[in-house]
Order: structure tokens, then C-alpha cells, then sequence
């Protein structure tokens, strides 16, 4: 019979933060608390009633014991766990880990107490992770400037000789020759760097693709105009087929597998053209990069796309490449899921193939999706003089005008618009002239501009003048007139009749509005 | 509270655009009907009141606003388009504070909103603007290409243009996305004055060209059927697309067998479901069998788009009332509607109606850019794209020789 402050005494164990439990000498439960009790999942077949060691050898084959230690800190095996006091701690089904102590009584009795550690192991982790993403970066940082450091050395150095060259060679045509190689140098430099911030992203895990439905004109164009200039200077042809299709993928990373392609395929080819195509593949498109260059032996197809990994024979070419490009190529490739294949012939050329996934041509996000007047209104691309002496209406007209896309030749002058025309090839399809300008007329300015372009050049005046015969002065004289302040619509609607429709000689009479 | 919340329209009744006019104050007429049997709006029947623009000019059309406001106290300014103005009629407008919801299917709305989004706050657009006409026509052709609906003998694009400032940009998009799209402009874009009847001149200098597809973005429909009829007397092999005007019934009237094979679209139009046909066979049956309901769904949309967020924002504003209209454009912004014409769905910060596919690949969020094609004179357009309204295939134009 318990008495009762013993009962209470229970009562209140129930109630603590932990499991307790307690086997006699003869191995004989004596006491078990809530908490405790509570670990044990009901459909186990672990009796709290058993002897000690039945309901140890039945618990930890339920759960299993991880970081056993005994009392001085000496690990423990499941097997030793029994008889000694130690630690342990125990993944449960819910997720939790507890940790056990065991201590064992000289007259051999066992008293078993469990804490739930959860949050620390969860800390613990996180910050375990926390480390290892930072070694990890540590690692790559360092790995990236042993490259940067080994690789820049020699362009560092082959451009500091041909700086102190130049600062003392006096032929013109020797210190060209030694500019370009100095350009060829910082070239080099920057492909490097290009190269080794793209490996470090990779390494880093920071690139995350982003599918988007695109044309491959969008990239094709682009890369038309990186490489022409290249594949000039070495008297190679490069060609782009196949604009028109549209494909389903990450367009900035695709973009960046094929640039690395076309700069190889241009690096090793002496002779002959690039072609890169695009063209449907059952359901997805190939994209293939062609060469007529030195090709590459069978026995090292299969280490190209390896880091920094240079096929022997190509090494002494003038501007040899690091090594990384294709490694690049390999590693965007599988982040995307593109398959890649090369085949090739030496003394032939080399054609790298992709396949990548085709899209619909409705849904396709070509161009700029944040369309605006300047990209797309009426007046885009069109030159127009403006001519006004207040810098501040100038700079707010010139504001304007800009917004809707129109390319603005500003003067204050007639001296300063005669100076801005000599310098520029560009012919005005518009002149906007302010009346008064410090002693001279905006009209002048209109007159010696047609005398210049033609008589059918647009000339329109604002002016501040609200006299009706000053005003209609100005329209006597062939051209029409805005008065001032300008209001954005009504330039708009004039601008409109003078550059579009055909009023002929009526453009003096327009409308002041 | 009003008994009733009035309603302003600047619908051109007479001048050049008379016949859209009609529509246009059709639309708003019905929405209005309807809405009002029902209930009305918080018990407030809607009230429209018309004013004529006329020719359209900045005048016409800012005096008609004013008269609105000052005289009949509107709350909202609902209509179709208004081609001369260049959103001078924004000005009395944002003065007063009501809201506008317009079709005038301009690319400079989304700048004027821009320029100043708290003082235009109530300026929407109740379509996308023209400029989507152009990459969305590219979209068309090449879909039509890769699906092998029609084999272009070449890729080339002859591009006309008529001169007023819808048309030009609309030519300039096209333009500017064709060679993205693999096409190539051989001709164009070409401006011409408009109006027009006669346009042997440019059509031969086109068809010279040898091209793929001839666009005209001029879009009356008198015109049009005159240009067809003129292409028609020695018709390349070329797909053949004219601008908005061509959904007219006048265009296919006046060019007869000629019109059969022509392509053209529109960003705002009317469905062939359920619920359009619907709508049709109501609106036929209220302003005649000679009525266009592909153009009077228009304002009907958009009157029943602002009678639910005046309803959400718990009442309308007059004149002055800044505060509750700027929560009535804020509901129209928080509710995309699905009407007879698919979805309108405002963009943020341009307050104008988000296109399907051009702008989104997603059909609920975006108002179709509907593409038909004059199949017989009888049966009226077929509607060839995009999925998932199209109902009919295109055909090839009679005129191609194979």
C-alpha cells in the first residue's frame, strides 16, 4: 500500500519534463512516470512490466541506440549498453530524439531518465549545415583564386612588358600592333574571368534555371553580333540557321552553353566557317555547332568537357583556350537536362549537338515584355531639332520627346544648331523651334534649316506670344504654331499631321492650338 | 444616396466612325438595361448619358467630357474609341476625379498613366493596346507555319500602313518583331494617307516584292474593301491580313466574293461559347439583325466590369468625390472579369486590360487576341486562333494558285 505523500509524490513526477523509471535490484519495475510511459509507442510490444533487461533489449531493438557513451565518455555498443550507467540518445517514431541515462545501482537496481533534446539536435544540424556550406565556399573560393592566380599571371605579365613597350616606342604603326596585343591580352583576362565566375556559380550550387518560352532568334542575334567582329579577323564565315524556332528552357543558360561552343568552335578553326542550326527534332529542337577546324582524336572525346582539361594537340594555338569552357558546357547542360553529344574528325571539324526541349510559338516571350511609347509609339527612332533658349523648358521638352522614343538634337541657338548638324551624318525629320531666342527668331532658325534639308522639312513654333498678329505673323510665314505652356497631347496631335499626314503646303496653316 | 448613378459615353454618333459609334452606345445601352432589371447597382439603377465626338478631334472630344461632368454630374466615363484626341479628354477627367474606362486601344495610355499614376488614377483601358497587334499577328503566322496549316512559299512580310498613329504602330511592332519570329520585311512599312479608295499603287509596289503575307494596318472598313477588291484584280500568292476594320459586316458587303480568304483580328472581340453567343442572339434581337455585337461587347463589358466594383466599393463618386472612385478603381484593378470578350484583367500599373497570348501565356488572365478569317459571305468570320477559343481551321485564300 502506497502511503499518501508518496502518492503525491508520484502524482507530481507525472507532471515534470521527464521520463522516469525505475527497476529494484530483483529487476522489477518499481516505478514508471507519465512522461515515460508516454514514450513507448502502444502497438509496441515493449512491457513495462517485463524485467529490466527483457524491456532494454526490447526498446533499443525498437528504436535503436545512436552516440552511446558511458559515464567517463568511452563509447558504448548497444550490446554493453546493459549493466552500466551511460548515455544515450534515441531517435523516436514521431521524430523526436531523446536523450537516456542509465544508471545502475551498486545493489544493481537501474533508474532510467529521458530529456527531449529535439531542439538542440535540430540547432545542431542547422548549424552543422551552416559549416559545411562555408567550408564548401571556403573551398571554392580558394579553388577559384589558385585558378584566377595561375592563369592571370601570364597575361598580367605579357601586358605589363607591352605597357612599358609603348610608353617608349615612337613608330605608329609598331605601337598599334602593340595596342592589339595588349587588347588580346585583356581579352584573355576577361574570358578567364567570365569562365571562373561561371565555375564558381556552378560550384556554388547558385544557379538556378528558369524555363521561360523563347525564340532562338533572341539568342542567335545576339551572338551573331559577339562573334562577327571574332570570326572576321580570322577570315572564318559564321552562320546562324534556324531563328525561327522556339524553345522551352532557361534562354540566359542555354545562351551561355552555345556562346561557349561558338567561341571553341572559332578558337580552333583556321579556315572555313562556323555554322551553328537550329532545326526540329521530333518534339524538341537540335541545336548543332558545326567547324571545319583540326577536329579532335577519338582519344580525348572523352575527357574534353573534364575541367580545365586541354586536348594536347590544340594547346600552342595562338590563343589557346583554359580548359573550362566545355566543362561549362557539360555542367549547364545537365542542370538543365539538355543532352550533349560530340563527334568529330581530325584534320574535319567538330559538330557538338543539343537537344532541347521545343515550345509553343503562342506562348513565346519574345522581346520586351515592359512595352512602353519609347519602345513602341508612333515617333520612335525619329530625329527632331529642338531649339530653345530657357534650359529648363529645353531639358523638360527634351524629357518628353525622349519618352516617346524620339532621338532629340538640342540647341539653344541657331549657331549651336548649325554646329550640332555639321557634326552628325543625321538628317531631322523635325524642327521645333522656340520663337524669341535672345535676338533671334525661331523662325529664321525654321527657314535656314528647309534651306539646308528641303522645303518639305516639318518646322513647328512655340511661343509664349499671345498677340494675334504676332502669332499669325509666324503663320504668314509658312509655319505652325504652339502656344505656350505646350501641352503634351496637342504637341503630340501636331507633331502627328506634320510627319504623317500629307497636308502639303497647308503645314503653315495648321491650327495653333 | 442617388437613385441612380450616371453614366457618361463620348461615342462618335456621327463623322467617319458613325457605325462603331452606334455600337459602342449600343453596348453601354444593354449593360445598363440588364444590370438595372436585375436591381441595379446597391439599388441604384445606372443611367447613361451619350455625347457625341463627332470627327473625334481634341475639341470635339474634350468639350463632350466636360459637358458630361459639368452638366450631367457623371461618375464614370464609359465608351468605345476615340481615335483624334491623344487622351487630351484624360485632363477634365483626372480633374474631376471619376473613372474612365475607354477602348481607344493606344499604347500612349500606358505612358499618360505613368507619367502621373495618382492623378490618372481612374483612366483604364478596357483592351490591350495596339501595339500587341503586331507581335501577336507574328505569333499567328508562324503558328500557322510550325502547324503546317499553310506553307509560306518565302518569309517574306509587306508591311502597309495607314497614317494615322493606331495604324502606324501597329506596322511598327510588326516590323520591329518580325525578324525575332524568323520573318523578313521586304516592303514597309509603308505609310500612306488615309482615307483612301485608291491603292493600286502600293499594292503593286508590294506584291513586287514577291511576299509571303501582305498586312494592312489601316482600318476602316470602306477602305479595306476597296484595297481587297483592288489586290484582288491580280492577287499575289500571299496571305492576305487587314486591320480591325475588316470584323465589319460593311467590309465583306462591299467586297464581296473578293473579301473571302482575308485575315483579320482583333484584342477585343466576342467569344463564340456559350456565353457569347448568348450575348449575340440578346443584342441582335435588342438593336436588329444588322447590329455587330463583335463590337458592342465592348462597352457592355466594361459597364458590367464597373457596376460590380462599384458594388464592391460599397458606392460610386461624383464629380469631386476623389476618395470612393479611387476605391472603385482600385476594385476594378482586384477583380478580373470574365466577360463576353474572355478576361479583363488589369495590369497594375498601366490600368489597361492584359492580353492572351501576347502578353500571358494564362487564358483566365488575359483578353483573348482574337484572329478570324471572312470564310463565306453568309456564316459571317470564322474564328481560326488562338486556342482555346479558336472553333474553325483556317483555310487558304481562294486566290493562292497551289
Amino acid at each position: 500500500m502506497q502511503t499518501p505523500a508518496k502518492t503525491d509524490l508520484f502524482s507530481g513526477l507525472d507532471k515534470a519534463p521527464v521520463g522516469l523509471a525505475i527497476w529494484g535490484a530483483t529487476g522489477d519495475l518499481i516505478y514508471a512516470n507519465e512522461p515515460f510511459r508516454m514514450l513507448l509507442p502502444t502497438e509496441a510490444s515493449i512491457e513495462m512490466d517485463q524485467p529490466y533487461r527483457d524491456f532494454l533489449q526490447a526498446f533499443l531493438v525498437q528504436y535503436g541506440a545512436s552516440m552511446a557513451h558511458d559515464l567517463t565518455g568511452a563509447p558504448l555498443s548497444t550490446d554493453t549498453i546493459s549493466g552500466k550507467s551511460c548515455i544515450w540518445e534515441q531517435l523516436l517514431a514521431d521524430g523526436r530524439t531523446i536523450e537516456v541515462h542509465q544508471t545502475v545501482a551498486e545493489d544493481g537496481g537501474v533508474t532510467l531518465t529521458t530529456h527531449d533534446v529535439s531542439n538542440r539536435k535540430k540547432i545542431e544540424f542547422e548549424l552543422r549545415r551552416a559549416r559545411d556550406a562555408a567550408e564548401t565556399s571556403d573551398e571554392v573560393k580558394s579553388r577559384f583564386l589558385r585558378a584566377a592566380n595561375h592563369d592571370l599571371r601570364q597575361p598580367l605579365a605579357t601586358l605589363k612588358i607591352l605597357i612599358y613597350s609603348c610608353l617608349t616606342e615612337l613608330d605608329h604603326e609598331h605601337r598599334q600592333d602593340l595596342l592589339h596585343t595588349m587588347d588580346m591580352s585583356v581579352a584573355i583576362m576577361e574570358d578567364l574571368l567570365g569562365a571562373l565566375l561561371q565555375i564558381g556559380q556552378l560550384d556554388a550550387g547558385q544557379i538556378e534555371p528558369r524555363v521561360t518560352i523563347f525564340q532562338m532568334s533572341q539568342i542567335f542575334e545576339r551572338l551573331e553580333v559577339q562573334f562577327e567582329h571574332q570570326a572576321r579577323t580570322k577570315g572564318l564565315e559564321v552562320r546562324f540557321r534556324g531563328h525561327r524556332y522556339t524553345a522551352s528552357t532557361d534562354r540566359a543558360l542555354l545562351e551561355r552553353i552555345v556562346t561557349n561552343l561558338v567561341a571553341n568552335a572559332i578558337r580552333y578553326t583556321d579556315t572555313g566557317r562556323v555554322v551553328v542550326g537550329c532545326r526540329p527534332f521530333g518534339d524538341r529542337l537540335r541545336i548543332e555547332v558545326w567547324d571545319t577546324g583540326r577536329g579532335i582524336g577519338d582519344e580525348h572525346l572523352s575527357r574534353i568537357f573534364d575541367e580545365f582539361y586541354q586536348v594536347p594537340d590544340l594547346v600552342h594555338t595562338r590563343r589557346a583556350g583554359l580548359g573550362l569552357g566545355l566543362n561549362i558546357v557539360s555542367r549547364l547542360a545537365e542542370l538543365l537536362g539538355i543532352p550533349v553529344s560530340v563527334s568529330s574528325k581530325p584534320g574535319s571539324g567538330t559538330v557538338f549537338r543539343l537537344t532541347v526541349p521545343a515550345g509553343d510559338v503562342w506562348h513565346s516571350q519574345a522581346n520586351e515584355p515592359e512595352i512602353s511609347e519609347s519602345l513602341g509609339g508612333e515617333f520612335v527612332g525619329l530625329n527632331v531639332v529642338l531649339i530653345e533658349d530657357d534650359p529648363v523648358l529645353r531639358d523638360s521638352m527634351c524629357a518628353l520627346l525622349e519618352r516617346w522614343g524620339i532621338v532629340v538634337l538640342p540647341a539653344a541657338s541657331m549657331a549651336e544648331t548649325d554646329r550640332l548638324l555639321d557634326a552628325t551624318p543625321v538628317i531631322p525629320d523635325l524642327v521645333i523651334a522656340d520663337f524669341s531666342l535672345r535676338g533671334e527668331f525661331g523662325t529664321m532658325a525654321g527657314q535656314r534649316l528647309r534651306e539646308r534639308y528641303g522645303a518639305s522639312l516639318p518646322v513647328l513654333i512655340v511661343t509664349a506670344e499671345i498677340d494675334p498678329e504676332v502669332v499669325s505673323g509666324i503663320r504668314q510665314q509658312g509655319f505652325p504654331v504652339l502656344i505656350k505652356p505646350v501641352s503634351p497631347p496637342r504637341l503630340r496631335v501636331m507633331m502627328h499631321n506634320l510627319l504623317f499626314e500629307n497636308l502639303g503646303e497647308q503645314r503653315g496653316n495648321a491650327d495653333a492650338f | 444616396m442617388l437613385s441612380e448613378i450616371p453614366i457618361g459615353s463620348l461615342v462618335p454618333l456621327t463623322g467617319p466612325s458613325a457605325v462603331d459609334g452606334r455600337e459602342f452606345r449600343n453596348g453601354v445601352l444593354m449593360a445598363c438595361e440588364e444590370i438595372n432589371a436585375k436591381g441595379g447597382v446597391l439599388g441604384q439603377e445606372l443611367h447613361p448619358h451619350f455625347e457625341d465626338t463627332g470627327r473625334q478631334t481634341p475639341e470635339e472630344v474634350v468639350a463632350a467630357a466636360n459637358r458630361l461632368i459639368e452638366h450631367k454630374h457623371v461618375h464614370a466615363i464609359i465608351n468605345g474609341y476615340n481615335i483624334g484626341p491623344q487622351n487630351a479628354e484624360y485632363e477634365p477627367i483626372a480633374d474631376a476625379g471619376i473613372i474612365y474606362i475607354h477602348h481607344n486601344t493606344l499604347l500612349q495610355h500606358h505612358d499618360t498613366v505613368l507619367s502621373d499614376p495618382e492623378r490618372y488614377f481612374g483612366c483604364f483601358m478596357g483592351n490591350p493596346a495596339e501595339y500587341w497587334y503586331g507581335r501577336g499577328f507574328l505569333k499567328f503566322l508562324s503558328a500557322l507555319r510550325e502547324r503546317s496549316a499553310w506553307r509560306p512559299h518565302n518569309n517574306r512580310l509587306a508591311i502597309i500602313s495607314g497614317s494615322k498613329p493606331y495604324s502606324i504602330v501597329i506596322a511598327k511592332a510588326m516590323a520591329s518583331s518580325a525578324r525575332t519570329f524568323g520573318w523578313d520585311v521586304a516592303f514597309g512599312p509603308e505609310i500612306v494617307q488615309t482615307p483612301r479608295s485608291d491603292w493600286r499603287d502600293v499594292i503593286a509596289r508590294a506584291t513586287a516584292t514577291d511576299p509571303a503575307v501582305i498586312a494592312n494596318t489601316h482600318f476602316y472598313a470602306g477602305d479595306l474593301a476597296h484595297f481587297q477588291s483592288q489586290f484582288m484584280e491580280a492577287p499575289s500568292n500571299s496571305l492576305v491580313y487587314l486591320q480591325y476594320g475588316a470584323m465589319h459586316r460593311s467590309f465583306s458587303e462591299l467586297a464581296q466574293e473578293n473579301a473571302i480568304g482575308v485575315v483579320v483580328s482583333a484584342v477585343t472581340s466576342l467569344l463564340r461559347d456559350e456565353m457569347g453567343r448568348a450575348f449575340s442572339r440578346r443584342y441582335l434581337e435588342r438593336f436588329g439583325p444588322h447590329s455587330t455585337p463583335q463590337v458592342g461587347c465592348q462597352c457592355y463589358n466594361a459597364v458590367q466590369h464597373y457596376a460590380l466594383a462599384v458594388a464592391a466599393a460599397g458606392g460610386s463618386g461624383a464629380p469631386g468625390q476623389h476618395t470612393t472612385n479611387r476605391r472603385v478603381a482600385q476594385s476594378l484593378k482586384d477583380i478580373t472579369w470574365r466577360g463576353v470578350s474572355g478576361a479583363t484583367h488589369y495590369h497594375e500599373q498601366w490600368q489597361t486590360a492584359v492580353s492572351y497570348p501576347d502578353q500571358s501565356n494564362d487564358p483566365s488572365l488575359g483578353m483573348p487576341h482574337l484572329f478570324f478569317q471572312v470564310q463565306s459571305l453568309d456564316r459571317g468570320l470564322a474564328l481560326i486562333a488562338p486556342e482555346p477559343y479558336d472553333v474553325d481551321p483556317f483555310i487558304q485564300p481562294p486566290w493562292f494558285t497551289s
